[in-house]
């Protein structure tokens, strides 16, 4: 645990790796089963997880996952309920520390940078690694307005009389920005000619898709999405997924889903979390769904449990 | 365990394709001792009822597509259902390629006797498409590899048999019109000694679509 950086440090347990993916716990002798996630891909990996557990007071809800994501790729987290895997994705920009009994400890790398880091920049990190909810959770302001919101509270866009009294205003940068990112979003051409009715007047698959425009419009490198899609139709759902597969040839897209199909469909990688907080197996999404190694997954995926 | 009638549905498919695997053996039986006892009718039952097979494939190879549609197997179901897919289509192959023997059989001329023992080769190649059912059957590794080296037999075997078949042509060589009537013989002969060879191979290519189902191990595919 050389790089181990903890919110709240409780150092009475000792993690250690024995070879071969094998890993035991010092703390309770008890050996855990045989894991497959030494994985291994081409390119640069954009966030770098080591260690990592979560606590939330005497609930051990994740267990010393380590695992590498690669940039510009999606990552698909599948799992039965309480499995994680949720609790994973929010220590990706660290929206687990909102939650009072939560603890972490291990090491989250956002390329090299340690965002665990005491002295983190948590608004610069959460810019960073933006975030899309299950249930759309637009502003109730106008469709402009939900977009620049983010740009404008980080001060990249000023307007407005004051702006304007000290010889700035931004209206055709936000213009810009409101256009682009509803564009990268594939929700421009539904709205362009209603950019100042209010949002919630959008039908859920518009909604969501707001809210990935509103996250892009910040400029992130990385999207974390919990189960984005879950609460869609399935003509709102395939346009969704269009647009996953669409924003990783930019971001690095880490997305939590109970349909394993979605995973299947839209995914690179899949990192599969079984119930205790342990990741199980995690490799290319294609060998997961036909050939998985571990025979907890086989069982899982293939609905004998779970 | 949950997903009861997809299990079902599953195990329904591994019978089927066990019964169409039994069906064509036994057709395949019955060419190679039409061709040993030149047995013309038990040849003709052969030709005449090859279209069930090739029904029952046709409705299998539907059931499997429907599984993957409703069902949408993965892992280990998936590669059950894209095998048994796979086997279906060598199984039917192998029907035609029994049926080819009979028609052989059924215009071939009492006058020449060939010294090649094509029946043996026949019975052999039925042994191992029965051997790729039960490896299919009883999800059976082993079996699996069993036929894939016995093949390097049935392939010794029908090489040997075309090289005969061409000594005794040599030999036997008459003249004129005679030679036509023997070159012909020779030629449809050769072309049956091919079919067995192939059934041999898609015995192979059942083993080998089983051992990847069960194993995931795709050493006999290459």
């Amino acid at each position: 645990m050389s790089n181990a950086v903890d919110t709240e440090r409780d150092t009475d347990t000792e993690l250690t790796e024995a070879p071969s993916g094998k890993r035991t716990t010092g703390e309770s002798d008890e050996t855990v089963e045989e894991a497959w996630t030494d994985y291994r891909f081409d390119g640069d990996a954009k966030l770098d997880v080591e260690n990592l557990d979560v606590w939330y007071g005497d609930e051990h809800a994740l267990k010393d996952v380590s695992m590498e994501i690669p940039e510009e790729s999606v990552t698909a987290l599948i799992g039965p309920s309480g499995c994680g895997k949720s609790t994973y994705l929010r220590c990706l920009n660290r929206m687990n520390d909102r939650i009072k009994s939560a603890r972490v400890e291990g090491s989250v790398k956002l390329d090299d940078t340690e965002i665990y880091d005491p002295n983190a920049n948590l608004v610069e990190l959460r810019k960073r690694v933006g975030m899309v909810f299950q249930s759309p959770n637009p502003f109730p302001k106008s469709i402009r307005e939900n977009v620049s919101y983010g740009p404008r509270k980080h001060g990249d866009i000023e307007k407005g009389l004051l702006a304007r009294l000290f010889g700035r205003d931004d209206t055709e940068e936000e213009y810009d920005l409101v256009e682009q990112s509803l564009k990268q979003a594939a929700l421009w051409e539904e709205v362009s000619d209603r950019l100042e009715d209010n949002a919630l007047g959008l039908s859920g698959g518009q909604q969501q898709r707001l809210c990935i425009a509103r996250c892009l419009a910040v400029g992130p490198e990385v999207i974390l999405m919990d189960e984005p899609a879950s609460a869609l139709d399935p003509i709102a759902t395939s346009k969704i997924e269009d647009l996953v597969e669409d924003l990783a040839e930019d971001y690095t897209v880490v997305i939590v889903t109970h349909n394993m199909q979605q995973a299947a469909r839209i995914s690179d990688q899949t990192a599969v979390f079984l119930t205790g907080g342990e990741l199980v197996e995690y490799d290319d999404t294609d060998k997961i769904f036909e050939n998985p190694e571990s025979q907890r997954v086989e069982d899982y995926i293939t609905g004998k449990f779970g | 365990m949950p997903r009861d009638s997809f299990q079902a549905e599953l195990s329904a498919l591994r019978s089927a394709v066990v019964d169409l695997g039994e069906t064509v053996v036994e057709r395949l039986r019955q060419a190679a001792q039409a061709l040993a006892d030149n047995d013309r009718e038990q040849a003709r039952y052969v030709l005449e009822h090859d279209h069930e097979i090739n029904e029952r494939y046709l409705e299998l190879e539907a059931d499997c597509i429907d599984l993957f549609t409703l069902q949408q197997p993965v892992a280990g179901d998936l590669r059950f259902v894209a095998a048994s897919f796979k086997i279906l289509t060598d199984l039917e192959r192998v029907g035609d390629l029994a049926m080819n023997l009979g028609g052989y059989v059924t215009g071939m001329s009492d006058e020449f006797v060939p010294r090649a023992d094509l029946v043996a080769i026949g019975e052999l190649v039925a042994d191992q498409v029965e051997a790729a059912v039960a490896a299919y059957e009883n999800e059976d590794p082993e079996a699996c590899h069993d036929v894939a080296e016995r093949d390097d037999e049935v392939d010794g075997l029908c090489e040997r048999a075309a090289e005969v078949l061409l000594r005794d042509l040599v030999d036997r060589a008459p003249r004129g019109t005679q030679l036509e009537t023997l070159l012909e013989e020779v030629f449809q002969l050769l072309l049956t000694i091919r079919d067995l060879e192939r059934i041999g191979d898609h015995a192979v290519n059942i083993a080998a679509r089983t051992l990847y189902m069960v194993e995931s191990d795709d050493a006999l595919l290459y």
